[in-house]
């Protein structure tokens, strides 16, 4: 976890507060990319499209009257606009870019957006890209708390992060056999304590080898402190029976 | 007390169950049944939020549970779904009530924009010099040429995209009225005056040149409506703005999220009125199809229409609603 993340409180009516992780600039923009990736690939297939039915575009274009011209500008014009409001209603907070992102808009209670709220953060992009490319928005995303940008300031909205969180590291048994027997003066551990190793032992496989062995070697150390100088070498012996060890140490005792 | 392991190991199943219900839910398939399951298993996972926010703070297990209790509060908390009645109901009570209830914001907003179409005319009116800075040279060539420019812009056809372009310039300007208002108003107002003094300027112009009646064939049947509904975005943007500088009794951040609902419901209701101005821009506007005086009649008759449909709409229910509510006090 970094040092400090904002994160967004809300006391729900079952009188617990959730505490909700808020999306840094990164994955914003990131999001806003893969959005307007979309919507540019959208006009270009589009262009195709109509390049295939109509063996002159542009000249098609023109050949409509005032009326079909205006409309089609206007639909073009509509769909830029309302892609972002639709898709954040229907998608509850995501649109595809977000959903890749896995974030979701909120409003600042929590509650999922509505056609309102998404409007108002919607129809303020035009101030947020001022002067160019989203300058405003990302300063007013500096100086807020919780990272809103001007429009999200307006509607009362911003941007929370889904995080995937695997519990399996907590149901792992205990290797069964010869791990050393934890003696019963041993102190019992607190549950940061627990959750330490436990995510230690979750992410063994991705550590290089000597990381690996220097910090089994340094929870061992931290958390046998019982064991005798000649037990805690033997243990440290094999890989397998330091993190034998360890899994036992995390384990509540009848 | 019990331990993190066990009780993960005690409670993950109902986690589960929750999780799987929602995914469930969010498809549109759950029966009462479930749903009740749903409401006792998201209890019961508050609960065990709580638990492992006292005994267990910072553990995964303690972000876990918040990210689902917050999915499922989602779930559970969402705001009724909305219909198309609601549209139909937003037309004939919201939107014209919000206006009802904010006219001294549209009010301001049509007295700024009228200033500047007052500065814009006078400076032409009086220092003929002055168009020179306010009109464009295009438009300033062919008024000099006793043409109308936009029966150019309609008859040269690469130039035709120049029509459209006007319509969505319409757009943007009434979206950027509302949206600016964030800057404590000033992007508002600067907006109003802008397009009042160039709009003014342009007025003043034609008239001098004897252009009067050509330009205002061509603004006349789509001008009034479009210029009613920027005034009424622009009072958005003032009311944006007014929230802004003084949020009165309530932080700051409450009252602009209250007051932006509020503004919105201006601008989306003008949308539809806005869509139809660039239909008639485009299809009656142009050209010699109709007479001028028509279209200056049609384009007055269509913004009276709007006006007395924002004034009148809806009122008799509001005063109905008001009298039965102060009869309850």
């Amino acid at each position: 976890m970094s040092a400090w993340s904002p994160r967004l409180d809300v006391a729900i009516p079952e009188r617990v507060s959730l505490v909700l992780p808020v999306a840094g600039i990164g994955f914003r923009s990131i999001a806003y990319l893969v959005d307007a990736l979309l919507l540019f690939l959208f006009w270009v297939s589009a262009y195709f499209l109509f390049s295939l039915v109509l063996s002159d575009f542009v000249g098609a274009f023109l050949g409509l009257s005032g009326v079909g011209k205006t409309l089609a500008i206007i639909g073009a014009f509509a769909t830029q606009w309302l892609y972002w409001t639709l898709c954040e209603v229907i998608g509850r907070g995501q649109t595809p870019g977000k959903r890749l992102l896995s974030i979701r808009v909120v409003s600042d209670d929590g509650s999922p957006v509505g056609v309102l709220q998404s409007s108002v953060r919607n129809l303020c992009r035009i101030v947020d890209f001022l002067p160019f490319f989203y300058a405003a928005g990302l300063l007013a995303m500096l100086l807020s708390r919780e990272n809103r940008r001007l429009g999200d300031l307006l509607a009362g909205t911003l941007l929370i992060r889904e995080e995937r969180i695997e519990l399996d590291k907590y149901e792992r048994a205990p290797a069964d056999g010869t791990s050393t027997p934890i003696p019963a003066a041993a102190e019992q551990l607190s549950p940061a304590d627990v959750e330490l190793i436990l995510t230690f032992l979750s992410r063994v496989q991705e550590l290089t080898v000597e990381s690996r062995d220097r910090l089994t070697a340094a929870l061992v150390k931290r958390y046998g402190r019982f064991l005798s100088d000649h037990e805690y070498r033997a243990l440290l012996a094999s890989r397998q029976s330091a993190e034998a060890f360890l899994r036992a140490r995390a384990q509540p005792r009848a | 007390m019990e331990s993190l392991g066990a009780f993960v190991a005690r409670r993950k199943g109902d986690w589960e169950k929750l999780q799987q219900l929602l995914a469930q839910q969010r498809s549109g398939a759950l029966e009462l049944g479930q749903l009740k399951r749903l409401d006792s298993l998201y209890r019961r996972a508050t609960g065990d939020l709580a638990y492992a926010q006292s005994f267990f703070p910072g553990t995964d297990a303690h972000r876990f549970l918040n990210q689902l209790c917050g999915s499922a509060y989602g779930s559970i908390y969402q705001p009724p779904r909305q219909h198309w009645t609601a549209v139909r109901k937003f037309y004939e009570n919201g939107f014209p009530g919000v206006f009802r209830a904010e006219k001294r914001f549209v009010a301001s907003s049509a007295m700024i924009f009228l200033l500047g179409l007052a500065l814009g005319a006078s400076v032409v009116l009086v220092q003929p010099g002055g168009a020179e800075l306010l009109v464009p040279a295009r438009m300033r060539q062919s008024i000099a040429e006793r043409r109308m420019w936009t029966d150019d812009i309609l008859s040269i056809a690469p130039a035709n995209l120049v029509a459209s372009a006007i319509a969505t310039n319409n757009l943007t300007v009434t979206i950027f009225a509302f949206a600016s208002g964030i800057l404590a108003g000033a992007g508002t107002i600067f907006t109003l005056v802008n397009n009042g003094i160039q709009i003014g300027a342009i007025i003043a112009l034609c008239a001098r040149e004897h252009m009067a009646m050509p330009l205002l064939s061509f603004i006349g049947g789509h001008g009034p409506m479009e210029l009613s509904v920027i005034v009424i975005a622009g009072g958005a943007g003032l009311m944006v703005g007014q929230a802004v500088i003084d949020p009165g009794d309530l932080p700051r951040r409450q009252y602009l999220k209250r007051r932006g609902t509020q503004a919105v419901k201006l601008v989306l209701g003008c949308a539809p009125f806005l869509a139809f101005t660039g239909v008639i821009e485009g299809f009656i506007s142009p050209g010699n199809l109709f007479p001028g005086p028509v279209k200056i009649a049609l384009g007055l008759l269509l913004a009276g229409a709007f006006w007395t449909y924002l004034s009148l709409t809806g009122r008799a229910d509001e005063v109905e609603s008001s009298a039965s509510k102060s009869g309850r006090r």
